[in-house]
């Protein structure tokens, strides 16, 4: 390098901006589309490995540990509480107006469980609470996770 | 022990490596199946071809091109459930298009290194997640500060690749537009295929132009797709099968990324990745030696242009070889058997499935409609990517 | 561990289920769509940002090694045959030849584009032989450009120069 032609003056170091204008489309695949058609109805499901007898949620059309084929199953959508977080940020970092809180629930009847939105008082939730599932108006549902708006105290 | 040398490399193996099984979902533009659920129905129909079940795998290799296209950071990670990786040592490749024949030489050296006995690798590709154009995901391939800022479409390095080939041979745009009637015809015998059809040479020239040369019947389609195969060693595969196809040798090379610096007429990356892999196997005359081939095919003239790379045609012979039929499923080298990119679509690294499963198809003779009319032992199978840079090569064999 | 299949032809069958765009939109299948906004700024380092400040001076910069005597162009820090730091800056000219050339009828995300641009690799005049630059062609019609066509830079005015790649409006055919 010619060090004495090498460039010192932060200002002539360039750079140069922009932004990959992308964005995606996911398809919820088979058991997805299964499981949030079941939920626009108001109802859930979890599949069950034929062979071991795992319940997956959210379900699956194989068992990830003996490549077998599922069943789907009716489940209430209740669960418990088994870890949670009270964010006070959002994802670019901005502090939010109002703490959230996002819960893993362990839904009964299942080996899965759900992440959500947990609308309680911090304060109130603890591991192992119990908790259901409150989802919009029917006609508002489109058959996404959103549907659900948040999980409850029962 | 075998020890050889080339340029310095040392091929040190502790055992040979054998393919015993391949699967591949459908070949679709669009399909409603997950990436993890496409990954899982091509593992399944390897696993019933080889005879094995999840349990016995070891190891699995993942190949998945750009996150760009599902649209999912760490996509080898979010894979991993679908592909069998659950508990086990589970890794991803990625050489952009070259994946599909990088990812089963990397299970080559999972297995030739001693360290696995039975290796699982699995392509996957959901393009159809990328928005608003599966050639939008390859925005981000070019320079930011040298080469965005003119807008390109990623077809304009084939076509600047296409046109400087035309030149330095003097080649027609009718010798190359065979390929793709080849290759989309031969699609017609495979299950799987997104766009076999019987078309001419005159729907080729007629057709849409993209960015000339280029029209849109030189080109492969945008593709959701997976494909699976299981490598194992020798004492697995004695138990599996009476005839099992082995790897003979594997290569692959890459060139610099500043390909307006390099005459872009002949893929050398390609020829010397065919000459480490063409070293370990033996082959000293590939064309003699070679009895069917998988080059890749994402574009007519890519065909062509990777055969020369391979030793398979003399600089400038691959249209002739073309127009004589020697390519034809039943010539003397069939090429893409399968139908190729061209034929049965092109979702990126699970082009596996027409390349290195094909290969293994071929010379297991499972091909069915496919199968090519000549006795075959030896064959090989390439894929390339990047920025016109990487040349992935592995042959096989029938024969020990 | 049972014994693999025999007498079969592969793949069996073809599992999968084909939805066509239509199908999303009359919600037929369930989906989710996210549109991430993210944004980025990509440092030049040493020898771009040089390149960048030349250009909007209207002059190509390139870098060369005393070692295998390539003038390098783009420009960069380092020789990446011989691995070594680069030894020199030289100017090269703003005219060269066309190397290969193609006619895009589309844009970025595959849309067809109102008319079609003419884009070629350019080897620069004063580089080493094939050391080129992609960049757009102006002032010709497509049926008229050939590989070997010598060709100029048409630059912007100095005070409409932004120090980019684009301060080059596109190359036209000389002589």
């Amino acid at each position: 390098m010619v060090f004495n032609e090498k460039i010192v003056n932060p200002t002539e170091l360039r750079h140069w901006e922009g932004k990959i204008e992308l964005y995606w489309v996911y398809t919820s695949g088979s058991a997805g589309d299964e499981f949030f058609k079941a939920l626009k109805k108001g109802k859930f499901i979890a599949a069950k490995c034929k062979e071991c007898g795992k319940v997956y949620f959210p379900p699956r059309i194989y068992c990830e540990y003996d490549f077998s084929e599922t069943e789907y199953v009716n489940i209430s959508g209740e669960g418990t509480v088994r870890a949670f977080t009270v964010a006070r940020l959002d994802k670019d970092e901005k502090p939010l107006e109002k703490p959230e809180i996002y819960a893993i629930i362990d839904l009964d009847g299942t080996d899965g469980c759900i992440v959500h939105l947990l609308n309680a008082k911090p304060e109130d939730v603890y591991v192992g609470m119990r908790v259901k599932p409150v989802l919009k108006a029917k006609n508002k549902r489109e058959g996404r996770i959103t549907d659900i708006l948040y999980y409850k105290p029962s | 022990m075998e020890v050889e040398k080339i340029k310095g490399l040392k091929f040190a193996k502790k055992q040979d490596v054998a393919i015993v099984g391949a699967g591949m979902t459908t070949w679709k533009r669009r399909l409603n199946e997950t990436g993890k659920e496409l990954s899982y129905i091509a593992v399944k129909q390897a696993l019933e071809e080889a005879g094995l079940t999840i349990d016995d795998i070891e190891m699995v290799v993942m190949g998945s091109a750009p996150d760009t296209f599902d649209g999912l950071h760490m996509k080898g990670e979010y894979l991993l459930d679908g592909s069998g990786g659950s508990d086990r040592p589970y890794m991803r490749v990625f050489v952009g298009g070259g994946t599909g024949v990088f990812a089963p030489i990397a299970g080559y050296w999972h297995v030739a290194s001693g360290l696995a006995d039975v290796c699982l690798v699995v392509c996957e590709e959901k393009m159809s997640s990328c928005h608003p154009h599966p050639q939008s995901g390859f925005k981000g391939i070019w320079d930011p500060i040298l080469e965005r800022p003119l807008t390109p479409n990623l077809i304009w390095i084939f076509a600047l690749e296409m046109r400087r080939y035309m030149h330095v041979h003097n080649i027609k745009h009718e010798d190359i537009a065979l390929v793709s009637v080849k290759n989309k015809r031969n699609a017609l015998d495979h299950p799987c295929a997104q766009v076999a059809e019987k078309i001419t040479v005159e729907d080729v020239l007629n057709s849409e132009p993209m960015a000339l040369p280029v029209r849109r019947l030189d080109v492969s389609p945008p593709s959701d797709g997976a494909a699976a195969l299981i490598m194992v060693a020798p004492h697995i595969a004695r138990q599996l099968t009476d005839e099992p196809v082995w790897v003979d040798g594997v290569g692959w090379a890459l060139d610099t990324t500043m390909w307006t610096n390099r005459d872009l007429y002949f893929p050398r990356y390609v020829a010397e990745a065919a000459k480490m892999a063409y070293k370990m196997a033996h082959i000293t005359d590939p064309k003699k030696q070679i009895d069917v081939a998988e080059p890749y095919d994402p574009f007519d003239y890519k065909e062509l242009h990777h055969m020369e790379g391979l030793g398979l045609a003399r600089k400038g012979e691959a249209p002739i070889l073309t127009k004589e039929g020697v390519t034809a499923r039943d010539g003397d080298l069939p090429t893409c058997p399968s139908g190729g990119l061209l034929g049965v679509g092109n979702p990126i690294a699970a082009t596996m499935g027409v390349k290195a499963c094909e290969l293994y198809w071929q010379l297991a003779y499972r091909a069915g409609k496919r199968q090519v009319a000549k006795e075959v032992t030896t064959g090989v199978c390439q894929a390339w990517g990047d920025l016109m840079q990487v040349g992935t090569v592995m042959v096989m064999s029938n024969k020990r | 561990m049972a014994v693999g299949k025999k007498d079969i032809s592969c793949p069996p069958e073809a599992i999968g289920t084909p939805i066509k765009d239509e199908d999303l939109k009359k919600g037929k299948v369930t989906y989710y769509e996210d549109y991430p906004d993210l944004r980025y700024a990509w440092t030049a380092g040493q020898a771009i940002s040089r390149f960048l400040n030349e250009l909007k001076k209207g002059r190509l910069i390139a870098t060369k090694c005393n070692e295998c005597g390539r003038i390098m162009f783009p420009p960069r820090i380092f020789c990446e045959l011989c691995f070594k730091p680069i030894d020199d800056w030289v100017y090269v000219k703003d005219t060269g030849v066309v190397q290969t050339f193609s006619i895009s009828y589309i844009d970025p995300d595959a849309r067809p584009l109102p008319e079609p641009i003419i884009v070629a690799v350019i080897a620069v005049d004063g580089a080493s032989p094939k050391m080129g630059i992609m960049h757009v062609l102006g002032e010709v019609k497509p049926e008229d450009v050939y590989i070997g066509m010598k060709v100029k830079a048409v630059w912007k005015d100095e005070e409409e120069r932004e120090g980019a790649i684009t301060d080059i409006k596109y190359w036209k055919p000389v002589g």
